[in-house]
């Protein structure tokens, strides 16, 4: 029994129990004072009868006529003229009267008064006794009475009394409440802190929960700031402050495995020619100056649009990638101005090729190098015949299929409201190869008999199309189903922008109510972007889902983690973190430190910790070292079973 | 836990109490004069009163074994023998005291009904029946005066003629002769304590009576 209920059960006996002695006590005090009361009447009556009847010398007829008078002016049982041997001389009784009160009462308090007993005499004579009792019945009804407004009197005390006490637990049980919500909250992995409350017991503890979840607080905070520094140091180029050629590439690789991006990207190279001689005609800082100008340039992008990438391949090389279509001419042009501007003033030897490729995002990564590449040394071919800067653009993908937005719109609706579309199930094992969940990407079959299509493929009309929380609901429905089938743990992507559709949470919850078993067995994938733009919009997702028991983690989850500020109020079950971090951990040691440094940090706030995008056996031994729950990816996939 | 052993120390002295009044409580009831009792409440008064009380005791112990008449005489002249005439007013500084028999023999002093009393009880601890007793407020002559007074009457069968024991005439002598005399009411302690009687024996309640009120001072005093 919990303890706001003990003590109302004992605050409810404490005042039924003074309520039942204090009617009960009352009782039976007020029923030895009416027994005491009503014998001595009795003797007092009989004893001035007596005194009456001794005066009349012994004249029988005078004598019973006085009895008879006394007895029928008083309200009496009897009155008795008894003889010297006990003898009845004379009587006059009556039936008991019943009264007012009920059977039940006379027979519980009983009032039973001794009978008056007097001598008579006639001169020297004695003639006997007088006994005489009176009738007990109003005393019962007074007793009746009294008792009844004395209950009614102490339940109108015992509701107030109650009425109080149960304020007085309210003021108690709220501060109880919250700090009760703060430990579960502790315990499901959210730090938050609470406001003191005035009882001085609750308020020690809550000082001391406090306490500690400010410490835990202070803890993450500092292994965030590590992890930042280290980040800085393993992923970036010292000089430049961009990603280094390995971080680019592993960043490019996720980029291009990733479901939600845009189906054609761009990808732009930038060489700042002749470094050798570059460094023998100016000053070795004179170099850092132009590179840091070309990535000042460059860095524009990335800070303005999220998804762009900018890395610096070796030397004078570095790499723009662009998450979305029909940029990348314009971008090489505008980035070409930009230099053409501010370069010429460290000198005439500075010369730039730009080389920018579009292509379809399916394409492998080694063909995306190797076509911009291709335009990069087509551009430096350029160059030399012509000099200066030179921009050449490859920007035919061949694959823009211009189609209206309201055909993609209808084609979407139709899939979702006809249920054509299916989940495919990649799974998530532990190091042992056992599955811990599914990884379901939903595809959807736009045209009827047409071939099911990946989230790449529809994903950005259905954002545009503002449909996502339609499909995401599709998805999960069709996860329940499935899990309800096999009973194994499934896990479904949800888009950011459906985050932000007020509609999608009551209809994703009112979905999981219908399926509540299988609703345990869900988890739900949020984008990295949801802890760090809509951090309010992600407690809310924890606080309405926990409850049906879905598990909530962070997809491609990657430095961009150790930015989140509140990261420990947020209530996540787990994190997968991004390919991005995880590609070549096994060649690089710095790289794995990063990794191993996010896993403490994570554990420490009781989070599972998943990796994404495993390619090759060597990285998932170095991921399993840096002692991941679980792994996907492409490896994982083919090596299970 | 403190208490535990107070309160439990507590509820054994409680259940001593409670088991010796059930081993007590029917003797007190069916406790009659107890000589014992009567000393010991003699002796709380004084040893003045103790020698008297211990002569009282004997001579009750000497009337028991004696038929009923010898025993009117005996404790008749006991008392009006060894109290002195005199009104409440100068022995107790109130106009009205009824006295219980050690209390009278304390002042050796009392007036009509203390001589009554005395007697009454030390008869009735002697072993006469209560219903052979009676008290008697009778009118009394004296030297051509009318006074009130009250004597004991003494009733050897139901219906006879009693005999009369008081202080004004030391000899015991049927009513017949008691000229002087005209009896006006009688009362004895028959049914005064019927029913309820141990209950009401220490309530405050009933002792509204001069009667009742001295039954219940010489019932302590062991003589009932």
């Amino acid at each position: 029994m919990s303890l706001m209920r003990q003590i109302s059960w004992l605050v409810l006996g404490v005042v039924l129990a003074s309520l039942v002695g204090a009617v009960g006590l009352s009782a039976l005090s007020a029923q030895q004072l009416m027994q005491t009361q009503l014998g001595l009447k009795n003797a007092d009556n009989a004893q001035s009868l007596a005194l009456a009847l001794s005066q009349q010398g012994g004249d029988r007829e005078l004598i019973r006529l006085l009895i008879s008078a006394q007895y029928d002016t008083g309200a009496y049982e009897f009155v008795r003229w008894r003889g010297i041997r006990g003898e009845t001389l004379f009587e006059r009784v009556g039936v008991a009267k019943s009264g007012q009160s009920p059977a039940w009462f006379r027979s519980l308090v009983p009032i039973e008064a001794s009978p008056g007993v007097a001598q008579l005499s006639s001169g020297w004579t004695a003639i006997g006794s007088v006994e005489l009792k009176s009738h007990s019945s109003y005393a019962h009804d007074a007793l009746w009475l009294a008792l009844r407004q004395l209950l009614a009197w102490l339940l109108g005390v015992g509701i107030v009394a109650a009425a109080i006490a149960w304020v007085g637990l309210q003021r108690i049980r709220r501060p109880l409440d919250a700090a009760v919500a703060q430990a579960e909250g502790v315990l499901a992995g959210s730090y938050g802190q609470v406001a003191e409350p005035k009882v001085p017991e609750l308020q020690r503890l809550t000082r001391a929960m406090n306490a500690m979840v400010q410490r835990v607080r202070d803890l993450f905070e500092a292994q965030a700031g590590q992890l930042l520094v280290l980040r800085e140091q393993v992923h970036h180029d010292p000089l430049t402050g961009v990603s280094t050629r390995q971080h680019f590439l592993a960043e490019l690789d996720a980029a291009l495995q990733r479901d939600d991006g845009p189906a054609v990207a761009g990808l732009v190279l930038v060489r700042l020619r002749d470094l050798g001689q570059l460094n023998s005609l100016l000053t070795r800082g004179g170099v850092d100056d132009v590179l840091l100008t070309i990535v000042t340039a460059l860095r524009a992008y990335p800070e303005s649009v999220s998804g762009c990438r900018v890395g610096r391949l070796n030397g004078g090389d570095f790499a723009l990638w662009l998450p979305a279509k029909g940029v990348a001419a314009e971008t090489a042009h505008a980035l070409s101005h930009a230099l053409r501007a501010s370069l010429p003033a460290f000198g005439p030897g500075v010369q730039v090729a730009l080389g920018a490729v579009e292509l379809p995002r399916e394409q492998p990564s080694s063909v995306w190098l190797g076509e911009a590449d291709a335009a990069l040394a087509r551009a430096e071919h350029l160059s030399e015949s012509r000099g200066g800067f030179v921009v050449e653009i490859v920007a035919d993908p061949g694959v823009g299929r211009e189609q209206g937005e309201a055909m993609w719109r209808g084609q979407l609706q139709e899939a979702v409201a006809k249920q054509r579309g299916r989940l495919v199930e990649y799974p998530v094992r532990d190091r042992s190869g056992r599955v811990l969940h599914l990884e379901c990407p939903l595809q959807l079959q736009l045209v009827e008999d047409g071939e099911p299509l990946s989230a790449t493929a529809w994903l950005p009309f259905a954002v545009r199309a503002r449909l996502t929380s339609a499909v995401d609901l599709f998805a999960v429905r069709l996860a329940l189903k499935a899990i309800t089938q096999d009973g194994q743990a499934r896990c479904i992507n949800v888009a950011p922008a459906s985050l932000s559709d007020t509609s999608f949470l009551p209809k994703l919850r009112e979905l999981l109510s219908q399926w509540p078993q299988a609703a345990r067995s869900l988890l739900l994938d949020l984008a990295e972007a949801a802890a760090t733009d809509h951090f309010d919009r992600l407690l809310e997702v924890g606080l309405q889902l926990r409850p049906l028991g879905v598990k909530l983690g962070l997809e491609h989850a990657g430095a961009g983690l150790a930015q989140v500020e509140r990261l420990y109020q947020a209530g996540l079950d787990y994190v997968k973190l991004d390919a991005s971090v995880l590609l070549g951990v096994a060649g690089e040691a710095g790289r794995a430190a990063f990794v191993r440094g996010m896993v403490i940090m994570l554990r420490s706030l009781a989070l599972k910790v998943y990796g994404e995008g495993v390619v090759d056996e060597m990285d998932a031994q170095a991921l399993w070292d840096c002692e991941l729950d679980g792994l996907t990816g492409p490896w994982v996939t083919a090596s299970g079973g | 836990m403190p208490t535990y052993p107070v309160s439990l120390a507590r509820a054994y002295r409680l259940s001593r109490w409670w088991l010796a009044s059930l081993v007590i409580a029917p003797v007190l009831a069916l406790a009659a004069y107890d000589a014992s009792r009567v000393l010991e409440a003699a002796a709380e008064r004084g040893p003045r009163v103790v020698e008297q009380a211990q002569a009282l005791v004997q001579q009750i112990d000497r009337s028991s074994a004696q038929d009923e008449l010898l025993r009117l005489r005996d404790m008749n002249d006991f008392f009006n023998r060894r109290l002195t005439f005199r009104e409440d007013i100068v022995t107790w500084g109130m106009p009205d005291y009824w006295a219980s028999p050690l209390e009278s023999l304390d002042k050796r002093a009392g007036d009509c009904e203390d001589y009554a009393i005395a007697k009454y009880f030390s008869l009735v601890a002697s072993g006469v029946p209560t219903a052979k007793l009676r008290m008697v407020y009778v009118r009394a002559r004296l030297q051509g005066q009318s006074l009130a007074h009250m004597v004991l009457a003494y009733y050897s069968q139901p219906g006879v003629e009693p005999l009369i024991l008081d202080n004004l005439r030391s000899e015991v002598l049927p009513a017949s002769q008691r000229t002087d005399l005209t009896p006006v009411f009688s009362f004895n302690t028959e049914g005064l304590w019927q029913g309820t009687s141990q209950v009401t024996a220490g309530d405050p309640l009933a002792r509204l009576s001069l009667w009742r009120e001295l039954v219940a001072k010489v019932k302590g005093e062991g003589f009932l």
